[in-house]
């Protein structure tokens, strides 16, 4: 985190950018997206560095240009643009233009490393520390979900608007000059892939009641299956599904309607 | 009558506290069946329900413009369903995601009128009236609201008893293949998880993780922290020193591109 001392106002101003930040998806649409909420999240600043309502209604209107990111990393967007924000308030030949295009062009890495982040990891590791708990009707497991995941997500929120500020224009110099960000992303695909292929041994339960006779023994196929590759059913299954809809181009409703058509079917003839 | 009243309102407020908190989550089935089934007395049963409805609904990411299956409304009907009808988690989990999937239109509209409205709230940009822009954009979430709290109490006010008989009526084999089914259902939740995340070349990372299990039985955290490991080793190129990897001439390049190729995310 950034060593910098930061006075009684900087610090009111970063409390008041988080606090605005939560709004952003209130009114989230096909035409702007989270446009409203960014330029809402947006006030705190455009209050502090614009004294004139011509100024601040000129800055209110350019972020009310369409915009889209991860809503729990937004500060770092708004923390950057605030920089830029104060730059052109005090810069006379400052190119306004800048603002949404730096603004911009951080919405997608930042969506990129913020759901990877978000959706397909700490979301990930907080569902599988709660389903244990959760299976057993323990209450724990629910409190335990938002725990492991809002903690972090509330000290990421925080201080990504810090970061975001402190580093301003600097940041995207930062950015593009080392692969960082890339890097980030891709080891949080790694872990996420991991979690996700143990998760789905865990959790993917499929098993069957065939079994052959030769003379007066009986073999059941189950038991010859788990010697030689245990859950191998389930991560055929799930690779299957994963086919389909990959290089099948199938709907998410399709695959649902076959997994229940094949419990049926398989079901009634007896191998499931 | 009463018990649709109650989902109704808690479904309402789960979303107005899930967009008003950043989204934190409280919309997803391990807390919102939690909810309902405090709502409706059977506190326990609903967080059972929870667990195995977040299994289904794992994949459904909220991913740029595009709209998911919508999980609230899946969620909260499917374990208010099971818990009148006493079915418990295999019902729930039945008519959860169908709903989830018909629920999408609904959202589809609100998203619809939302963009209607924006070009008002330019016009208050222009004027400089934040004021009127922070209450559009409530309206905008109170609309929502609105509209989850009728589709889930008209859902159950006409839904509940006519769902109770027709579970009632099931035969025993096909409650069975239900059974089967809903072991199944997680597949079709990673699978869709994984679709934007994983292909050819990454795929080892997803087998890894699974034989981690199916093998050697370990537990979750120990494949998270062990992923976290492998994916600082692989990604930042932490190889011993003798390959001086640092410098950034051609041949530690074509090195860190090979490591690179195995996991083009």
């Amino acid at each position: 985190m950034p060593k910098t001392k930061y006075s009684k106002e900087d610090k009111k101003f970063f409390r008041e950018i988080f606090w605005n930040s939560f709004i952003l998806e209130n009114s989230y649409n096909y035409s702007r997206q989270q446009s409203l909420g960014f330029a809402l999240g947006m006030w705190p600043a455009i209050k502090r560095f614009y004294h004139t309502k011509k100024d601040q209604a000129a800055a209110l209107t350019r972020h009310m240009e369409i915009f889209n990111t991860t809503p729990h990393l937004v500060p770092l967007i708004t923390g950057v643009t605030a920089a830029l924000e104060k730059k052109a308030s005090e810069d006379e030949d400052f190119d306004i233009s800048t603002i949404n295009n730096i603004k911009i062009s951080l919405m997608g890495p930042m969506a990129g490393i913020g759901d990877s982040f978000f959706w397909g990891t700490l979301r990930i590791i907080a569902t599988a520390l709660a389903l244990p708990l959760a299976k057993q009707g323990n209450i724990l497991g629910p409190i335990l979900f938002l725990l492991a995941f809002n903690v972090p997500h509330m000290i990421i929120r925080y201080y990504s608007g810090v970061y975001g500020y402190k580093f301003g224009t600097d940041l995207l110099t930062n950015i593009s000059s080392s692969s960082l960000f890339t890097k980030i992303s891709k080891a949080a695909t790694i872990v996420g892939l991991m979690v996700i292929g143990a998760m789905s041994a865990q959790m993917v339960i499929l098993t069957t009641p065939l079994s052959f006779k030769f003379g007066d023994t009986a073999f059941k196929l189950q038991t010859y299956i788990d010697q030689i590759f245990p859950l191998l059913m389930p991560l055929l299954y799930t690779l299957f599904m994963f086919w389909l809809l990959k290089s099948k181009k199938k709907s998410s409703m399709f695959i649902l309607m076959i997994t229940i058509a094949i419990g049926l079917i398989g079901s009634f003839i007896g191998i499931f | 009558m009463t018990q649709a009243l109650i989902v109704g309102l808690i479904t309402a407020l789960v979303w107005f506290v899930e967009k008003m908190g950043g989204t934190p989550m409280v919309n997803r089935p391990l807390v919102i069946s939690t909810l309902i089934g405090a709502g409706l007395g059977d506190l326990q049963t609903g967080i059972i329900i929870g667990a195995s409805l977040e299994l289904v609904f794992m994949g459904a990411i909220q991913v740029g413009a595009a709209v998911p299956p919508d999980v609230l409304v899946g969620a909260s009907l499917g374990t208010a369903f099971a818990i009148i009808s006493g079915k418990g988690a295999a019902v729930a989990l039945t008519l959860a995601l169908p709903i989830a999937l018909l629920a999408q239109s609904v959202k589809v509209l609100i998203f619809i009128v939302r963009s209607w409205f924006m070009d008002y709230a330019v016009k208050l940009a222009e004027e400089a009236k934040v004021k009127q822009m922070y209450w559009l954009n409530m309206f905008g979430l109170f609309l929502q609201c609105l509209m989850y709290f009728v589709v889930v109490f008209v859902a159950l006010l006409f839904g509940s008893t006519a769902v109770d008989s027709f579970v009632k009526s099931i035969p025993e084999v096909i409650m069975n293949g239900l059974t089967v089914a809903g072991n199944l259902l997680p597949a079709v939740g990673f699978a869709l998880l994984l679709q934007p995340m994983m292909n050819k070349k990454n795929f080892l990372y997803f087998l890894l993780g699974f034989l981690m299990i199916a093998y050697g039985k370990m537990p979750i955290l120990a494949v998270t922290l062990l992923g976290v490991v492998l994916a600082f080793v692989v990604v930042f190129d932490m190889k011993p020193a003798a390959n001086d990897s640092n410098s950034s001439d051609g041949t530690s390049h074509n090195q860190e591109d090979e490591s690179e190729d195995l996991f083009d995310a």
